[in-house]
């Protein structure tokens, strides 16, 4: 028993202890959220509106939103779906030391994301990419002007290169979760492989993939710098007219910004919460 | 379950590796390469790129500014969070649930959102668009990859009875976070260091949204070369990525597999 912490009044001192970093929270995370919450409410004199958000129906801001809202649900989709199956064949490999290789692998490689990883994919899949070429040379495919890494379809690919590591790294522990005893009991009470998947194994890991799915899909809904680098003012997301209010290159509204951040806040704070609620849920069997 | 047919799963895994390695291995060879556009393999190699790379005068500018900025978000990020979090975990253990949402909380904010909050209320000097600024977006931005290995470390040693000790011992609260705690949790504040170190130095949005051209960090010089010149973009890119497999590979090595990633990898996006 620690000494401490016992009377009404040490308990009170306690909690100062926490103050120093909640002020720095405050100061610089929850209390400009809270204004950007409130200056999307309010006119440009501060009385209360809701101007902001009329001005964001219109067409750019809602294709954005809808770019954004597709290009996330495909890359967690697809993210999830092959990172189930190649997080299946990792988690299957018989030797331990290339299972942890490739389980290191994707953790690194979840983190080359950015504009060096966008970079990358010029370099492979640009017009003189060296994979494009090979397309043409040995599949006598041209990729180009179909595919473009500059635009949706490039972007596809390059998100799914850190969606599908982040989805390999939470699926593995959900893997890891599936008792042998039940493989044994479900096959000893006669049922066969594609069975024991539709009725055991795949009704338990769906929290962990409906974890894993709304995840990436906020992964990639907050993603600016690889869209960015890639396609520049040619995609239209909704990050990038936020970061357009900032730096002022096609409008400068500032209530438009706000109430753009605030939409955007509200769709991840739904992904977090969902996650939250199916991760606990996962958590029942993980191991 | 048991007999899944071995050259379908190889095939998988294969496939995985070279979408992973693939655009790596040739970034590295497009950074020394003479000219590699219409032919297969480079036509010939060359160092021109790095040299050139090097003697651009924003090349060491950047380079100083993304370390200055990471190492202050390093240790900014470690000042409030070890103290923060051994205090919680032993004094306020009440105030748990609350830290424990402080650090979900950035993973709900895009980086241009956080740029774009922080702009607004801190448009006056010295705040506006300084690198103090930044680092403290890039604080807040990183807190939840220094805080989880700290955590965890925490709850792996018996802070209590360590804690108690070195009170009957005589030692005051800082002789005991500096000389038992700190000590006894280095493997979880080295790898959140350095998972901060890696995340912030490649940070894009927020210095290019925060400071810009103010204030150039490295990611953003990578992607104005990316617009201008791709082998200097390369050459910088393999920088870039050396950097990241660096610090990788130092976590790995620190923390054993002892860890959760899962939420560590929300990083530069």
């Amino acid at each position: 028993m620690i000494p401490w912490s016992r009377s009404p009044h040490q308990k009170i001192s306690a909690w100062l202890g926490v103050v120093p970093f909640l002020a720095f929270c405050l100061a610089f995370e929850i209390v400009p959220v809270l204004l950007l919450l409130s200056g999307s409410f309010s006119d440009k004199n501060g009385a209360f509106s809701l101007g902001n958000y009329a001005k964001i129906s219109a067409p750019i801001y809602v294709r954005s939103f809808w770019n954004s809202i597709q290009l996330s649900a495909i890359t967690a989709i697809l993210g999830a779906s092959l990172g189930l199956l190649f997080g299946y064949a990792i988690f299957r490999l018989p030797a331990p030391r290339v299972r942890e290789a490739l389980i290191a692998l994707s953790d690194v490689t979840t983190n080359f994301a950015g504009a060096p990883l966008a970079f990358a994919f010029i370099v492979i899949l640009g017009s003189n990419g060296v994979v494009t070429l090979a397309f043409e040379k040995y599949l006598a495919l041209k990729l180009y002007p179909t595919f473009s890494i500059y635009s949706y379809s490039g972007l596809v690919l390059a998100y799914l290169y850190f969606q599908l590591p982040l989805m390999i790294l939470l699926i593995i522990p959900a893997f890891a979760g599936l008792r042998r005893e039940w493989w044994e009991s479900a096959h000893n009470l006669g049922a066969n492989t594609i069975q024991y998947w539709r009725r055991i194994a795949l009704p338990i890991l769906t929290p962990s993939l409906i974890a894993g799915i709304v995840l990436l899909f906020a992964n990639a809904f907050g993603a600016y710098a690889t869209a960015w680098t890639l396609g520049g003012s040619n995609i239209t997301l909704a990050t990038i007219q936020i970061a357009f209010t900032i730096t002022g290159e096609v409008l400068h509204d500032p209530g438009a910004g706000d109430a753009l951040a605030v939409v955007s806040l509200l769709i991840m704070g739904v992904c977090i919460a969902i996650y939250q609620f199916a991760n606990s849920r996962a958590r029942r069997w993980a191991r | 379950m048991k007999q899944r047919p071995p050259v379908l799963q190889g095939l998988l895994v294969a496939l995985f590796v070279a979408y992973m390695i693939l655009p790596i291995i040739a970034t590295y060879t497009f950074s020394i390469a003479t000219k590699w556009d219409i032919t297969l393999m480079p036509e010939g190699y060359t160092l021109e790129w790095y040299q050139t790379a090097f003697d651009h005068p924003y090349f060491s500018i950047t380079l100083t500014n993304s370390f200055i900025v990471s190492i202050a978000a390093v240790l900014v990020g470690l000042l409030f969070i070890v103290p923060t979090t051994y205090w919680v975990h032993t004094r306020v253990p009440a105030a748990k649930p609350l830290l424990d949402l402080l650090m979900i909380l950035p993973f709900g904010i895009p980086a241009v959102v956080l740029a774009l909050a922080l702009i607004r209320v801190y448009a006056f000097p010295p705040f506006a668009r300084s690198p103090f600024l930044l680092i403290s977006a890039c604080v807040i931005f990183s807190m939840p990859f220094m805080y989880r290995p700290i955590s965890n470390s925490l709850m792996a040693i018996d802070v209590h009875t360590l804690t108690e000790s070195a009170l009957s011992l005589g030692a005051n609260t800082l002789q005991i976070l500096i000389r038992v705690i700190a000590p006894n949790i280095l493997p979880g504040i080295l790898s959140g260091s350095l998972l901060v170190f890696a995340t912030v130095f490649a940070e894009f949005t927020l210095a290019n949204l925060i400071t810009g051209a103010s204030f150039k960090t490295f990611p953003i010089l990578l992607v104005e070369f990316t617009r201008r010149d791709g082998r200097i973009a390369a050459a910088l890119s393999v920088i870039s990525f050396t950097v990241a497999w660096f610090a990788s590979i130092a976590i790995l090595w620190v923390s054993g597999r002892g860890r959760k990633p899962t939420e560590e990898a929300l990083g530069a996006r």
